[in-house]
């Protein structure tokens, strides 16, 4: 269970810091593939105008996905946490 | 046609800006009346909810530079800096992710609360000098916009400005503490969103856009015109390196600073902290589009009208002038106030939390709760006083770009914290000797120091981005082969993290009292990114366009 929990822990920590970083640098793609460089979005360029609304709805949106989830992982450690023997003088967690 | 910032009617801009200080000393005093412990001084007593949690974390983060500084950097350099700006939102989620909630578990003050658990005294001695000098920097910054906005608002001499925007900022910041800073902030954020959003409905409505009811997204109508007057004004202009070294510099900076980890502690629960980082991305984006359209704004106008906006910084405020009524352009300034203001308020209290907490902590630590507020109110005090005291004649070395600035924290900080809080290995004297050399490269290869070493030229070199790209790197390489190199000499046998310091690892991490020697360890890992920092490096060394 606690092996489970923390490639948990290591997987939710490394997708949203993934997830985060292209919310916030995604105009570093349109450097990098230059042929998205093109159309238009609401009349804007799309590479002016996708970096904006990820930075703001994007980022928002993973932060929503990350708090629910890691929100959950809380839960569930602190069952963990509490399902130990009291010999361990497990202590309740701080949710 | 030259334009200038002048308001017709210089009493509107007093009776608004005066209505304001009323508001924040009024929050202030009542926050005041709550603050019975340290615990209340510089945490708001762990109990602020989601939603005023987010709004202050969104006030904290956008300071004097959002109404003023980024909009002439845009009028500069056009969509470039756009996309500069627009990673800042991921700092305080990232933060928050990567060490903020597990800080919180354990009811920090500051990163360096942590840090003396995990590292010692005489690492966090080193950190908490970076952060009070990184802090002072800032503060300085906002202080010395502040006093610029007083002495263009009022039209008074900017000395006088200083002492008196100065003194009435301190003023309600010390009385009210974290939870005035913290209620106050989210006041501001308020004052702010409608301050740089509302007026430019108007603004664009004017300026022929059929979008001004929603003026962050609603402004493409204007494009053909702006890409007639501006052809290249939606190019990327720079190669992929350039929007590369935007990560070490501007996203691993700001993840350590001291004044935002400590909105995300206030916290009422670790679930709590999470919840505020949602509507803080939700805030923060609304002002930050405000803020990118009034510097597509700002260029449609200098285009479209001939005329010149020789002070860039002042755009917003000149085209409120220009095209909204006295009371209005008197609104927005009010709301440039607001933004110095909360970031003062947050640097302030992190320098009273790094010295009436970390430092007396070490100096002091048997010191009875009552004391530790009272030298938390006079570290704060004195970090006031200072900062109005350096904007008189500021030193030339600490109004350097903060952006600068947080590169400097990216290479002397965030390893120590990011690396503490997910791996055992990390060793106390690793940090020290990294900390320091490579803080001390960073400012030894910026152009502000000695050009002719300068690492990288013109604006990549200024601000940092290209020295931070190299020393940020080769801190986080150098801080992993330390730690696994001291680990394994006897002779080092001192600085060796102890089972106390790994306990406190699993601790934050919300194990309790399950230790298991085998998690957060290993070098593996550590060795790829180290050697993938390394690339980093490398790669940073290489010239600059």
């Amino acid at each position: 269970m606690k092996e489970k929990l923390y490639k948990k822990e290591i997987t939710l920590t490394i997708v949203f810091s993934i997830l985060l970083l292209l919310m916030g640098h995604s105009a570093s793609i349109f450097v990098l593939f230059p042929v998205l460089q093109q159309g238009t979005l609401w009349g804007f360029p799309t590479q002016y105008i996708i970096p904006i609304l990820l930075g703001w709805f994007g980022v928002a949106a993973v932060c929503l996905a990350m708090t629910i989830m890691c929100n959950k992982f809380d839960d569930e450690m602190e069952d963990y946490v509490n399902s130990l023997p009291p010999s361990s003088e497990t202590k309740k967690t701080d949710k | 046609m030259p334009t200038e910032y002048a308001l017709s009617n210089v009493w509107i801009g007093i009776g608004i800006v005066a209505i304001l200080f009323v508001i924040f000393y009024a929050v202030g005093y009542m926050a005041s009346r709550k603050t019975t412990s340290d615990e209340d001084f510089y945490a708001a007593g762990f109990s602020i909810g989601p939603v005023t949690n987010g709004l202050g974390m969104a006030a904290t983060w956008a300071s004097l530079a959002t109404f003023l500084g980024v909009i002439a950097l845009i009028l500069k350099l056009q969509v470039p800096f756009v996309y500069l700006w627009i990673q800042w939102a991921i700092s305080i989620p990232l933060l928050t992710l990567l060490y903020g909630t597990s800080l919180r578990r354990m009811k920090a003050f500051t990163p360096a609360t942590f840090i003396r658990q995990r590292y010692g005294k005489p690492s966090t001695v080193v950190i908490v000098c970076w952060m009070i000098l990184i802090m002072i920097m800032y503060a300085l910054g906002q202080m010395i916009g502040l006093g610029r906005a007083f002495e263009l608002l009022f039209g008074v001499p900017y000395n006088t400005a200083i002492i008196v925007a100065g003194i009435a900022t301190v003023g309600f910041i010390t009385i009210g503490g974290m939870y005035g800073a913290t209620y106050n902030a989210a006041f501001q954020m308020v004052v702010m969103t409608i301050a740089m959003v509302v007026p430019m409905g108007a603004i664009m409505k004017i300026m022929g856009s059929s979008g001004w009811w929603f003026p962050p997204l609603a402004y493409g109508d204007m494009v053909p015109e702006m890409l007639k007057q501006i052809p290249t004004f939606f190019d990327m202009k720079y190669d992929f390196r350039w929007y590369f070294a935007l990560i070490p510099a501007f996203t691993l900076g700001p993840i350590a600073l001291p004044h935002l980890a400590m909105k995300v502690f206030t916290s009422s629960s670790v679930k709590s902290a999470r919840w505020a980082v949602v509507w803080f991305a939700l805030f923060l984006g609304l002002l930050f589009s405000g803020t990118y359209v009034v510097g597509f704004a700002g260029n449609f106008f200098t285009a479209t009208t001939g005329r010149i906006i020789e002070k860039a910084d002042q755009t917003l405020l000149i085209l409120n002038v220009f095209y909204n009524p006295t009371l209005v352009a008197a609104f927005v300034m009010g709301g440039a106030v607001a933004a110095g203001l909360s970031t003062i308020g947050g640097n302030l209290m992190a320098i009273a939390g790094l010295v009436g907490s970390d430092l007396l902590g070490i100096i002091a630590p048997n010191m009875e709760t009552s004391k530790k507020m009272k030298w938390g109110y006079a570290a704060l005090l004195m970090g006031g006083a200072a900062a109005i005291l350096m904007a008189f004649r500021p030193p030339k070395f600490l109004v350097t770009s903060i952006l600068w600035a947080f590169g400097l924290l990216a290479t002397t900080a965030t390893p120590a914290i990011l690396l503490g809080v997910w791996w055992k290995e990390a060793n106390k004297l690793a940090l020290i000797v990294t900390s320091i050399s490579c803080g001390f490269l960073f400012i030894l290869i910026s152009p502000h120091v000695i050009p002719s070493i300068c690492v990288g030229k013109g604006l990549v070199a200024a601000l940092g981005m290209s020295g931070g790209m190299v020393t940020i790197s080769l801190s986080f390489a150098m801080f992993i082969v330390l730690s696994i190199l001291f680990n394994r000499m006897s002779m080092f046998k001192a600085f060796a993290p102890t089972l106390e310091d790994k306990k406190v690892i699993d601790r934050i991490h919300g194990w309790g009292t399950d230790y298991d020697e085998s998690r957060y360890n290993g070098i593996t890992w550590p060795l790829i990114i180290a050697a993938f920092c390394i690339a980093i490096f490398f790669w940073g060394l290489q010239p600059w366009s």
